[in-house]
Protein backbone atom coordinates (compact mmCIF):
# COMPACT_ATOMS: atom_id res chain seq x y z
CA UNK A 1 0.00 0.00 0.00
CA UNK A 2 1.69 3.53 -0.91
CA UNK A 3 2.09 5.54 1.62
CA UNK A 4 0.33 9.35 1.78
CA UNK A 5 3.53 10.54 0.98
CA UNK A 6 3.83 8.76 -2.16
CA UNK A 7 0.42 9.14 -3.22
CA UNK A 8 1.04 12.83 -2.49
CA UNK A 9 4.08 13.24 -5.01
CA UNK A 10 2.65 11.29 -7.65
CA UNK A 11 -0.58 13.58 -7.89
CA UNK A 12 1.83 16.50 -7.86
CA UNK A 13 3.63 15.42 -10.29
CA UNK A 14 -0.03 14.83 -12.15
CA UNK A 15 -1.27 18.17 -11.19
CA UNK A 16 1.75 20.24 -12.43
CA UNK A 17 3.81 18.36 -14.60
CA UNK A 18 1.14 16.33 -16.51
CA UNK A 19 2.56 13.02 -15.60
CA UNK A 20 -0.55 10.49 -14.03
CA UNK A 21 1.89 7.47 -14.60
CA UNK A 22 2.25 6.64 -10.86
CA UNK A 23 -0.73 8.28 -9.78
CA UNK A 24 -3.26 6.77 -11.80
CA UNK A 25 -2.54 3.56 -10.72
CA UNK A 26 -3.81 4.74 -7.06
CA UNK A 27 -7.18 6.20 -8.70
CA UNK A 28 -10.50 3.75 -8.70
CA UNK A 29 -11.58 4.24 -12.35
CA UNK A 30 -15.20 3.74 -11.37
CA UNK A 31 -16.75 4.83 -14.73
CA UNK A 32 -14.71 7.57 -15.22
CA UNK A 33 -10.46 6.92 -16.53
CA UNK A 34 -8.23 8.03 -13.45
CA UNK A 35 -6.21 10.02 -16.23
CA UNK A 36 -9.76 12.17 -16.39
CA UNK A 37 -10.33 12.05 -12.84
CA UNK A 38 -6.82 13.56 -11.97
CA UNK A 39 -7.02 16.05 -15.01
CA UNK A 40 -9.93 17.83 -13.47
CA UNK A 41 -7.69 18.75 -9.98
CA UNK A 42 -5.37 19.65 -13.19
CA UNK A 43 -7.37 21.92 -14.74
CA UNK A 44 -8.51 23.44 -11.27
CA UNK A 45 -4.80 24.36 -10.41
CA UNK A 46 -3.73 26.08 -13.52
CA UNK A 47 -7.37 28.10 -13.60
CA UNK A 48 -6.81 29.18 -10.08
CA UNK A 49 -3.36 30.18 -10.70
CA UNK A 50 -3.94 31.94 -13.83
CA UNK A 51 -6.42 33.66 -12.33
CA UNK A 52 -4.22 34.67 -9.55
CA UNK A 53 -1.80 35.75 -12.23
CA UNK A 54 -4.58 37.58 -14.03
CA UNK A 55 -5.30 39.72 -10.63
CA UNK A 56 -1.39 40.62 -9.93
CA UNK A 57 -0.92 41.17 -13.83
CA UNK A 58 -3.99 43.29 -14.81
CA UNK A 59 -2.13 45.22 -17.50
CA UNK A 60 0.51 42.24 -18.60
CA UNK A 61 -3.20 40.67 -19.55
CA UNK A 62 -4.98 43.70 -21.37
CA UNK A 63 -1.45 44.42 -23.06
CA UNK A 64 -1.22 40.64 -24.59
CA UNK A 65 -4.77 39.53 -24.33
CA UNK A 66 -6.37 36.50 -22.67
CA UNK A 67 -5.45 33.87 -25.03
CA UNK A 68 -1.96 34.47 -25.07
CA UNK A 69 -1.75 35.43 -21.34
CA UNK A 70 -3.04 31.70 -20.52
CA UNK A 71 -0.62 29.84 -22.80
CA UNK A 72 2.34 31.89 -21.39
CA UNK A 73 1.14 31.40 -17.56
CA UNK A 74 0.41 27.70 -18.01
CA UNK A 75 4.62 27.41 -19.59
CA UNK A 76 5.35 30.03 -15.99
CA UNK A 77 3.18 27.83 -13.59
CA UNK A 78 4.50 24.45 -14.57
CA UNK A 79 8.35 25.99 -14.58
CA UNK A 80 7.28 27.80 -11.28
CA UNK A 81 4.77 26.42 -9.23
CA UNK A 82 3.24 27.91 -6.03
CA UNK A 83 5.06 27.69 -3.15
CA UNK A 84 2.83 29.19 -0.47
CA UNK A 85 -1.22 28.67 -0.05
CA UNK A 86 -1.43 32.43 -0.55
CA UNK A 87 -1.78 33.31 -4.11
CA UNK A 88 -1.45 36.82 -3.38
CA UNK A 89 2.07 36.24 -3.05
CA UNK A 90 2.40 34.24 -6.24
CA UNK A 91 3.80 35.19 -9.52
CA UNK A 92 7.06 37.09 -8.84
CA UNK A 93 9.34 35.47 -11.57
CA UNK A 94 6.55 36.20 -13.98
CA UNK A 95 8.33 39.31 -15.13
CA UNK A 96 11.51 37.51 -15.91
CA UNK A 97 9.69 34.80 -17.47
CA UNK A 98 8.23 37.26 -19.67
CA UNK A 99 12.28 38.83 -20.18
CA UNK A 100 12.91 35.29 -22.23
CA UNK A 101 9.94 34.25 -23.58
CA UNK A 102 10.34 34.44 -26.79
CA UNK A 103 6.62 35.04 -28.17
CA UNK A 104 6.69 38.26 -26.14
CA UNK A 105 9.35 39.56 -28.20
CA UNK A 106 7.95 42.11 -30.19
CA UNK A 107 7.08 44.19 -27.22
CA UNK A 108 10.20 45.21 -25.64
CA UNK A 109 8.50 47.13 -22.62
CA UNK A 110 6.25 44.13 -21.42
CA UNK A 111 8.50 42.47 -18.92
CA UNK A 112 9.38 46.14 -17.22
CA UNK A 113 5.41 46.63 -17.61
CA UNK A 114 5.38 43.23 -15.33
CA UNK A 115 8.11 44.54 -13.08
CA UNK A 116 6.02 47.49 -12.06
CA UNK A 117 3.13 45.50 -11.84
CA UNK A 118 4.85 43.26 -9.46
CA UNK A 119 5.55 46.30 -7.18
CA UNK A 120 2.39 47.61 -7.25
CA UNK A 121 1.16 43.94 -5.99
CA UNK A 122 3.44 43.49 -3.16
CA UNK A 123 2.21 47.40 -2.25
CA UNK A 124 -1.19 46.23 -2.33
CA UNK A 125 -1.02 43.16 -0.20
CA UNK A 126 2.07 44.23 2.31
CA UNK A 127 1.10 44.20 6.02
CA UNK A 128 0.01 46.92 8.00
CA UNK A 129 2.75 48.53 9.88
CA UNK A 130 2.88 51.78 12.06
CA UNK A 131 4.84 54.37 9.97
CA UNK A 132 7.86 55.48 12.50
CA UNK A 133 7.28 57.82 15.54
CA UNK A 134 9.07 60.87 14.17
CA UNK A 135 9.27 61.54 18.36
CA UNK A 136 11.95 58.68 18.25
CA UNK A 137 14.03 60.52 15.16
CA UNK A 138 13.91 63.62 17.40
CA UNK A 139 15.82 61.76 20.44
CA UNK A 140 18.77 60.64 17.99
CA UNK A 141 21.61 62.89 19.00
CA UNK A 142 22.96 65.59 16.41
CA UNK A 143 26.07 63.74 16.65
CA UNK A 144 24.73 60.16 15.76
CA UNK A 145 22.29 61.36 13.31
CA UNK A 146 25.00 60.39 10.24
CA UNK A 147 24.22 57.24 10.90
CA UNK A 148 20.50 56.81 11.22
CA UNK A 149 19.61 53.90 8.86
CA UNK A 150 16.15 53.62 8.01
CA UNK A 151 13.88 50.40 7.59
CA UNK A 152 11.29 50.56 4.77
CA UNK A 153 7.48 50.31 4.47
CA UNK A 154 6.95 47.03 3.42
CA UNK A 155 4.42 48.84 1.11
CA UNK A 156 6.70 50.79 -0.63
CA UNK A 157 9.15 50.19 -3.40
CA UNK A 158 11.34 51.76 -6.70
CA UNK A 159 11.28 50.74 -9.97
CA UNK A 160 13.59 51.61 -12.64
CA UNK A 161 12.88 50.98 -16.50
CA UNK A 162 14.48 52.28 -20.14
CA UNK A 163 10.76 52.79 -21.26
CA UNK A 164 8.32 55.30 -19.42
CA UNK A 165 6.78 51.69 -18.61
CA UNK A 166 4.29 54.11 -16.11
CA UNK A 167 2.64 55.84 -18.95
CA UNK A 168 1.83 52.50 -20.63
CA UNK A 169 0.54 51.19 -17.46
CA UNK A 170 -1.73 53.65 -16.45
CA UNK A 171 -2.95 53.99 -20.39
CA UNK A 172 -3.80 50.25 -20.52
CA UNK A 173 -5.65 49.97 -17.36
CA UNK A 174 -7.58 52.71 -18.02
CA UNK A 175 -8.29 51.15 -21.60
CA UNK A 176 -7.28 54.40 -23.31
CA UNK A 177 -6.23 54.13 -26.83
CA UNK A 178 -5.22 58.03 -27.74
CA UNK A 179 -3.02 57.94 -24.22
CA UNK A 180 -1.36 54.44 -25.38
CA UNK A 181 -0.82 55.73 -29.17
CA UNK A 182 0.54 59.30 -28.12
CA UNK A 183 3.24 57.09 -25.53
CA UNK A 184 6.72 57.80 -27.33
CA UNK A 185 8.17 54.77 -25.89
CA UNK A 186 11.90 56.12 -26.47
CA UNK A 187 11.48 59.09 -24.41
CA UNK A 188 14.31 57.41 -22.10
CA UNK A 189 14.28 56.20 -18.77
CA UNK A 190 11.98 56.26 -15.96
CA UNK A 191 12.55 56.17 -12.08
CA UNK A 192 8.71 55.14 -10.40
CA UNK A 193 7.83 55.09 -6.62
CA UNK A 194 5.50 52.76 -5.76
CA UNK A 195 3.41 53.28 -2.36
CA UNK A 196 0.37 52.26 -1.01
CA UNK A 197 -1.99 55.32 0.04
CA UNK A 198 -5.71 54.95 1.43
CA UNK A 199 -8.05 54.12 -1.75
CA UNK A 200 -4.94 51.91 -3.44
CA UNK A 201 -1.27 52.04 -4.96
CA UNK A 202 -0.09 55.30 -6.20
CA UNK A 203 2.84 55.40 -8.76
CA UNK A 204 5.29 59.05 -8.98
CA UNK A 205 7.87 59.82 -10.98
CA UNK A 206 11.13 60.51 -9.45
CA UNK A 207 14.15 62.62 -10.51
CA UNK A 208 17.09 60.90 -11.20
CA UNK A 209 19.04 62.53 -8.40
CA UNK A 210 16.09 61.96 -5.93
CA UNK A 211 16.01 58.53 -7.23
CA UNK A 212 19.25 57.84 -5.84
CA UNK A 213 18.63 59.66 -2.53
CA UNK A 214 15.21 57.80 -2.38
CA UNK A 215 17.42 54.18 -3.30
CA UNK A 216 20.60 54.65 -0.67
CA UNK A 217 17.94 55.18 2.09
CA UNK A 218 15.59 52.21 0.92
CA UNK A 219 18.44 49.85 1.19
CA UNK A 220 19.27 51.40 4.83
CA UNK A 221 22.10 52.82 3.91
CA UNK A 222 22.93 55.37 6.40
CA UNK A 223 22.21 59.21 6.23
CA UNK A 224 25.41 60.20 5.21
CA UNK A 225 25.65 57.72 2.75
CA UNK A 226 22.69 58.73 1.25
CA UNK A 227 23.41 62.18 1.19
CA UNK A 228 27.23 61.64 -0.43
CA UNK A 229 24.96 59.34 -3.03
CA UNK A 230 23.01 62.49 -3.66
CA UNK A 231 24.78 65.77 -3.32
CA UNK A 232 22.82 67.90 -5.52
CA UNK A 233 19.28 66.90 -3.88
CA UNK A 234 17.91 69.37 -0.94
CA UNK A 235 18.23 66.27 1.12
CA UNK A 236 16.80 67.93 4.07
CA UNK A 237 13.59 68.50 2.19
CA UNK A 238 13.06 65.44 0.34
CA UNK A 239 13.73 63.28 3.98
CA UNK A 240 10.98 65.56 5.30
CA UNK A 241 8.67 63.86 2.85
CA UNK A 242 9.67 60.24 3.22
CA UNK A 243 9.28 60.65 6.53
CA UNK A 244 5.84 62.61 6.26
CA UNK A 245 4.68 60.37 4.03
CA UNK A 246 5.12 57.26 6.37
CA UNK A 247 7.86 55.36 4.13
CA UNK A 248 9.55 54.22 7.29
CA UNK A 249 9.35 52.14 9.99
CA UNK A 250 11.83 52.14 12.20
CA UNK A 251 15.61 53.07 11.85
CA UNK A 252 18.78 52.14 13.57
CA UNK A 253 21.99 53.46 14.01
CA UNK A 254 24.67 52.09 12.25
CA UNK A 255 28.21 51.36 14.26
CA UNK A 256 31.41 53.03 14.10
CA UNK A 257 31.80 56.58 12.91
CA UNK A 258 30.39 57.17 9.32
CA UNK A 259 33.84 58.40 7.67
CA UNK A 260 33.18 61.11 4.74
CA UNK A 261 33.94 60.07 1.04
CA UNK A 262 33.91 56.31 1.62
CA UNK A 263 31.39 54.45 0.07
CA UNK A 264 30.43 51.05 1.76
CA UNK B 1 -2.46 45.04 16.66
CA UNK B 2 -2.59 43.49 20.43
CA UNK B 3 -5.45 41.87 19.51
CA UNK B 4 -4.24 38.46 20.99
CA UNK B 5 -5.69 38.68 24.16
CA UNK B 6 -9.13 39.28 22.57
CA UNK B 7 -12.39 36.79 23.53
CA UNK B 8 -13.56 34.44 21.24
CA UNK B 9 -16.16 36.18 19.40
CA UNK B 10 -15.89 38.86 17.40
CA UNK B 11 -17.58 42.37 18.44
CA UNK B 12 -20.76 41.10 17.56
CA UNK B 13 -20.32 38.25 19.36
CA UNK B 14 -20.51 34.95 18.27
CA UNK B 15 -22.33 33.55 15.13
CA UNK B 16 -25.72 32.74 15.34
CA UNK B 17 -27.41 29.58 14.46
CA UNK B 18 -28.88 31.96 11.34
CA UNK B 19 -28.28 32.38 7.94
CA UNK B 20 -25.04 33.99 6.61
CA UNK B 21 -23.56 34.93 3.57
CA UNK B 22 -20.14 34.49 2.03
CA UNK B 23 -17.98 37.60 1.20
CA UNK B 24 -16.14 38.43 -1.96
CA UNK B 25 -14.40 41.61 -2.15
CA UNK B 26 -16.56 42.76 -4.72
CA UNK B 27 -19.07 42.77 -2.57
CA UNK B 28 -17.48 44.90 0.10
CA UNK B 29 -18.64 48.48 -0.58
CA UNK B 30 -22.20 47.28 -1.29
CA UNK B 31 -22.11 45.31 2.25
CA UNK B 32 -21.33 48.79 4.38
CA UNK B 33 -23.67 50.79 1.92
CA UNK B 34 -26.40 48.65 2.15
CA UNK B 35 -26.00 46.36 5.34
CA UNK B 36 -28.00 43.31 4.18
CA UNK B 37 -29.96 41.65 6.57
CA UNK B 38 -27.87 38.80 6.77
CA UNK B 39 -26.92 36.99 10.41
CA UNK B 40 -23.41 36.74 9.92
CA UNK B 41 -20.41 36.71 7.33
CA UNK B 42 -17.52 34.31 6.34
CA UNK B 43 -14.46 35.31 3.81
CA UNK B 44 -11.62 33.36 2.86
CA UNK B 45 -8.69 34.25 5.61
CA UNK B 46 -6.13 33.70 2.61
CA UNK B 47 -7.72 37.20 1.28
CA UNK B 48 -6.47 38.50 4.18
CA UNK B 49 -3.27 37.53 4.65
CA UNK B 50 -1.66 41.24 4.03
CA UNK B 51 -2.61 44.53 5.20
CA UNK B 52 -4.06 47.40 3.29
CA UNK B 53 -7.79 47.79 1.74
CA UNK B 54 -9.14 44.85 1.80
CA UNK B 55 -8.22 44.06 5.82
CA UNK B 56 -9.56 47.94 6.31
CA UNK B 57 -12.92 46.50 4.08
CA UNK B 58 -12.97 43.85 7.20
CA UNK B 59 -12.42 45.84 9.76
CA UNK B 60 -15.02 47.89 9.35
CA UNK B 61 -17.65 45.48 8.61
CA UNK B 62 -16.69 43.33 11.71
CA UNK B 63 -18.04 45.98 13.35
CA UNK B 64 -21.75 45.42 12.50
CA UNK B 65 -21.42 41.34 11.85
CA UNK B 66 -20.10 38.16 13.68
CA UNK B 67 -17.34 37.15 11.18
CA UNK B 68 -16.07 33.71 10.51
CA UNK B 69 -12.78 33.27 8.72
CA UNK B 70 -12.36 29.84 6.41
CA UNK B 71 -9.06 28.97 5.07
CA UNK B 72 -8.42 27.05 2.64
CA UNK B 73 -4.54 26.35 2.64
CA UNK B 74 -3.71 25.38 5.46
CA UNK B 75 -3.33 21.81 3.66
CA UNK B 76 -4.06 19.71 6.73
CA UNK B 77 -3.80 16.54 5.19
CA UNK B 78 0.28 17.46 3.73
CA UNK B 79 2.45 14.30 4.54
CA UNK B 80 4.86 16.49 4.55
CA UNK B 81 3.95 18.45 7.59
CA UNK B 82 1.96 22.12 7.86
CA UNK B 83 3.53 25.32 6.09
CA UNK B 84 4.60 26.72 9.49
CA UNK B 85 4.91 30.44 7.67
CA UNK B 86 1.62 30.15 6.39
CA UNK B 87 -0.34 28.50 9.78
CA UNK B 88 1.29 32.17 11.26
CA UNK B 89 0.21 34.34 8.70
CA UNK B 90 -3.23 32.60 9.64
CA UNK B 91 -2.50 33.27 13.00
CA UNK B 92 -1.99 36.58 12.99
CA UNK B 93 -5.16 37.07 10.78
CA UNK B 94 -6.76 35.48 13.26
CA UNK B 95 -5.71 37.19 16.12
CA UNK B 96 -6.49 40.23 14.44
CA UNK B 97 -10.26 40.04 13.30
CA UNK B 98 -11.10 37.52 16.41
CA UNK B 99 -13.26 35.90 14.34
CA UNK B 100 -16.22 34.11 15.69
CA UNK B 101 -15.27 30.43 14.29
CA UNK B 102 -12.37 29.11 12.54
CA UNK B 103 -12.28 26.86 9.65
CA UNK B 104 -10.33 24.38 7.47
CA UNK B 105 -10.98 21.38 5.18
CA UNK B 106 -10.36 17.84 5.51
CA UNK B 107 -7.94 17.81 2.39
CA UNK B 108 -4.74 18.02 0.93
CA UNK B 109 -3.14 21.36 -0.82
CA UNK B 110 0.56 21.01 -1.00
CA UNK B 111 2.74 18.12 -2.40
CA UNK B 112 6.67 18.41 -2.04
CA UNK B 113 6.64 21.90 -0.94
CA UNK B 114 4.01 22.72 -3.91
CA UNK B 115 0.91 24.28 -3.71
CA UNK B 116 -1.66 22.18 -5.70
CA UNK B 117 -4.14 25.33 -5.26
CA UNK B 118 -7.45 23.20 -5.07
CA UNK B 119 -8.74 20.81 -2.03
CA UNK B 120 -7.81 17.33 -2.61
CA UNK B 121 -9.35 14.50 -1.26
CA UNK B 122 -7.07 12.07 0.85
CA UNK B 123 -7.09 8.32 1.37
CA UNK B 124 -9.32 7.51 3.64
CA UNK B 125 -6.59 4.99 5.52
CA UNK B 126 -5.39 4.79 9.16
CA UNK B 127 -2.24 6.74 8.48
CA UNK B 128 -3.51 9.95 6.81
CA UNK B 129 -6.09 9.73 9.94
CA UNK B 130 -3.32 9.94 11.95
CA UNK B 131 -1.53 12.79 9.95
CA UNK B 132 -4.69 14.70 9.72
CA UNK B 133 -5.45 14.56 13.62
CA UNK B 134 -1.81 15.65 14.49
CA UNK B 135 -2.63 18.60 12.00
CA UNK B 136 -5.74 19.78 13.95
CA UNK B 137 -3.54 19.57 17.19
CA UNK B 138 -1.65 21.91 15.85
CA UNK B 139 -3.46 24.29 14.18
CA UNK B 140 -5.70 24.47 17.26
CA UNK B 141 -2.77 24.85 19.42
CA UNK B 142 -0.88 27.56 17.14
CA UNK B 143 -4.15 29.56 16.82
CA UNK B 144 -5.72 28.80 20.37
CA UNK B 145 -8.91 27.85 19.84
CA UNK B 146 -11.25 25.39 18.47
CA UNK B 147 -11.47 25.16 14.68
CA UNK B 148 -14.10 23.20 12.25
CA UNK B 149 -13.45 20.79 9.35
CA UNK B 150 -15.46 20.72 6.95
CA UNK B 151 -16.24 17.39 4.55
CA UNK B 152 -14.55 18.42 0.97
CA UNK B 153 -16.44 17.23 -2.40
CA UNK B 154 -14.24 15.26 -4.36
CA UNK B 155 -13.76 13.71 -8.02
CA UNK B 156 -12.03 10.66 -7.09
CA UNK B 157 -11.65 7.81 -4.77
CA UNK B 158 -8.42 6.16 -3.85
CA UNK B 159 -7.96 2.20 -4.34
CA UNK B 160 -6.76 2.00 -0.86
CA UNK B 161 -8.89 3.76 1.32
CA UNK B 162 -10.75 1.74 3.90
CA UNK B 163 -12.66 3.92 5.98
CA UNK B 164 -15.68 5.71 4.61
CA UNK B 165 -15.45 9.50 4.59
CA UNK B 166 -18.25 9.98 7.05
CA UNK B 167 -16.53 8.05 9.46
CA UNK B 168 -13.02 9.52 9.17
CA UNK B 169 -14.40 12.67 9.83
CA UNK B 170 -16.29 12.24 13.02
CA UNK B 171 -13.10 10.21 14.13
CA UNK B 172 -11.12 13.89 13.38
CA UNK B 173 -13.79 15.51 15.77
CA UNK B 174 -13.85 12.68 17.80
CA UNK B 175 -9.72 12.47 18.80
CA UNK B 176 -8.91 15.86 18.41
CA UNK B 177 -12.09 18.32 20.10
CA UNK B 178 -12.52 20.43 16.78
CA UNK B 179 -15.93 21.00 15.21
CA UNK B 180 -17.18 19.71 11.89
CA UNK B 181 -18.17 22.21 9.37
CA UNK B 182 -20.86 19.85 7.50
CA UNK B 183 -21.29 21.14 3.78
CA UNK B 184 -24.24 19.81 2.82
CA UNK B 185 -23.75 20.50 -0.95
CA UNK B 186 -20.73 18.58 -0.54
CA UNK B 187 -22.01 15.31 0.48
CA UNK B 188 -24.72 15.72 -2.14
CA UNK B 189 -22.19 16.48 -5.12
CA UNK B 190 -19.75 13.73 -3.36
CA UNK B 191 -22.75 11.19 -3.05
CA UNK B 192 -23.67 11.56 -6.92
CA UNK B 193 -19.99 11.30 -8.13
CA UNK B 194 -19.39 8.04 -5.89
CA UNK B 195 -22.66 6.35 -5.05
CA UNK B 196 -23.01 7.35 -1.85
CA UNK B 197 -26.24 7.26 0.57
CA UNK B 198 -26.48 11.14 1.65
CA UNK B 199 -28.05 10.11 4.97
CA UNK B 200 -25.99 7.84 5.99
CA UNK B 201 -23.35 10.59 5.68
CA UNK B 202 -25.21 12.63 8.08
CA UNK B 203 -26.36 9.73 10.20
CA UNK B 204 -22.97 9.18 10.82
CA UNK B 205 -21.79 12.73 11.93
CA UNK B 206 -22.24 13.42 15.61
CA UNK B 207 -25.07 16.11 16.08
CA UNK B 208 -23.02 18.01 19.07
CA UNK B 209 -20.05 18.75 17.26
CA UNK B 210 -21.70 20.47 13.96
CA UNK B 211 -20.43 24.14 14.53
CA UNK B 212 -21.62 25.25 10.91
CA UNK B 213 -23.35 24.42 7.35
CA UNK B 214 -22.75 25.29 4.09
CA UNK B 215 -25.05 25.29 1.07
CA UNK B 216 -23.75 26.76 -2.57
CA UNK B 217 -25.05 25.76 -5.89
CA UNK B 218 -22.73 23.25 -8.16
CA UNK B 219 -22.41 22.32 -11.97
CA UNK B 220 -22.81 19.15 -13.79
CA UNK B 221 -20.56 17.81 -16.15
CA UNK B 222 -22.14 14.90 -19.31
CA UNK B 223 -19.46 12.37 -19.11
CA UNK B 224 -19.62 9.69 -22.17
CA UNK B 225 -22.04 6.95 -21.53
CA UNK B 226 -24.70 9.33 -20.09
CA UNK B 227 -22.62 9.20 -17.13
CA UNK B 228 -22.25 12.74 -15.20
CA UNK B 229 -19.96 14.54 -12.85
CA UNK B 230 -21.21 17.21 -10.60
CA UNK B 231 -18.40 20.06 -9.94
CA UNK B 232 -18.69 21.67 -7.13
CA UNK B 233 -17.87 25.47 -8.47
CA UNK B 234 -20.23 27.42 -6.41
CA UNK B 235 -21.37 29.52 -9.04
CA UNK B 236 -25.18 29.24 -9.19
CA UNK B 237 -28.11 29.19 -6.66
CA UNK B 238 -28.82 25.78 -4.43
CA UNK B 239 -30.57 23.43 -6.12
CA UNK B 240 -34.11 21.74 -4.71
CA UNK B 241 -32.54 17.74 -3.77
CA UNK B 242 -29.60 20.44 -2.06
CA UNK B 243 -32.24 22.25 -0.02
CA UNK B 244 -33.78 19.03 0.96
CA UNK B 245 -30.75 17.09 2.36
CA UNK B 246 -30.35 20.33 4.08
CA UNK B 247 -33.80 19.98 6.29
CA UNK B 248 -32.77 16.57 6.60
CA UNK B 249 -29.95 17.79 8.15
CA UNK B 250 -31.21 20.75 10.52
CA UNK B 251 -33.76 17.54 11.42
CA UNK B 252 -31.16 16.03 12.41
CA UNK B 253 -28.47 18.54 14.14
CA UNK B 254 -31.05 21.18 15.32
CA UNK B 255 -30.29 25.17 14.02
CA UNK B 256 -27.26 25.23 13.09
CA UNK B 257 -25.25 28.65 12.04
CA UNK B 258 -25.94 28.32 7.72
CA UNK B 259 -23.76 29.96 4.66
CA UNK B 260 -24.43 30.57 1.49
CA UNK B 261 -21.25 30.06 -0.22
CA UNK B 262 -20.61 31.91 -4.02
CA UNK B 263 -17.53 32.15 -5.52
CA UNK B 264 -17.56 32.02 -9.40
CA UNK B 265 -20.18 34.40 -11.51
CA UNK B 266 -20.52 36.14 -8.74
CA UNK B 267 -24.04 37.91 -8.48
CA UNK B 268 -26.12 40.87 -6.95
CA UNK B 269 -25.98 41.05 -3.19
CA UNK B 270 -29.39 40.77 -3.22
CA UNK B 271 -29.41 37.05 -4.93
CA UNK B 272 -26.99 35.82 -1.99
CA UNK B 273 -29.09 37.82 0.32
CA UNK B 274 -32.60 35.53 -1.09
CA UNK B 275 -30.66 32.41 -0.77
CA UNK B 276 -29.96 33.45 2.97
CA UNK B 277 -33.67 34.21 3.63
CA UNK B 278 -34.57 30.62 1.95
CA UNK B 279 -32.26 29.23 4.35
CA UNK B 280 -32.99 31.50 7.36
CA UNK B 281 -36.93 30.40 6.99
CA UNK B 282 -35.78 26.68 6.93
CA UNK B 283 -33.71 27.40 10.15
CA UNK B 284 -37.59 28.74 11.91
CA UNK B 285 -39.02 25.73 11.40
CA UNK B 286 -35.76 23.58 12.65
CA UNK B 287 -36.03 26.18 15.79
CA UNK B 288 -39.87 25.39 16.43
CA UNK B 289 -39.26 22.02 16.37
CA UNK B 290 -36.48 22.67 18.59
CA UNK B 291 -38.49 24.28 20.75
CA UNK B 292 -41.50 22.07 21.10
CA UNK B 293 -39.85 18.98 21.80
CA UNK B 294 -37.75 20.84 24.65
CA UNK B 295 -41.39 22.24 26.13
Amino acid sequence: MPTLREIQQAVGRSVIAGDDALAAGHVLADGLPPQARLGIYRNNFIGNATTALRLSYPAIHSLVGAEFFEGAASIFIAAEPPRRADLDAYGEGFPEFLAGFPPAGALPYLAGVARLEWAVNRALHAPDMEPLDLARLGAVAAADRDRIAFLLHPSVGLVEADHPLDAVWRAVLAQDDNAMAAIDLDAGPVRLLVERCATGVEVTRLEEPAWRFAAALYASRPLRRAIEAAPEVDAAALLAEHLAAGRFIGFELVDGPITSGLHS
Amino acid sequence: MGASTAPIGAERGPVPPEAGIGLRFLHHQAVLDERPPVAWLEVHTENYLGGGTPLAYLEAIRRDYPIALHCVGLSLGSAEGLDLGHLDRVRRTVERIAPALVSEHLSWSIAEGRYLADLLPLPMTEEALDIVCRHVDQTQTVLRRRILVENPSSYLRWRHSTIPEWEFLAAVARRTGCGILCDVNNIYVSACNHGWNPSIYLAALPPAAIGEIHLAGHSVRQLEGGRTLRIDDHGSRVIPEVWELYAEALARFGPVPTLIEWDTNLPALAVLVGEAARAAALLDCARQIADADAA
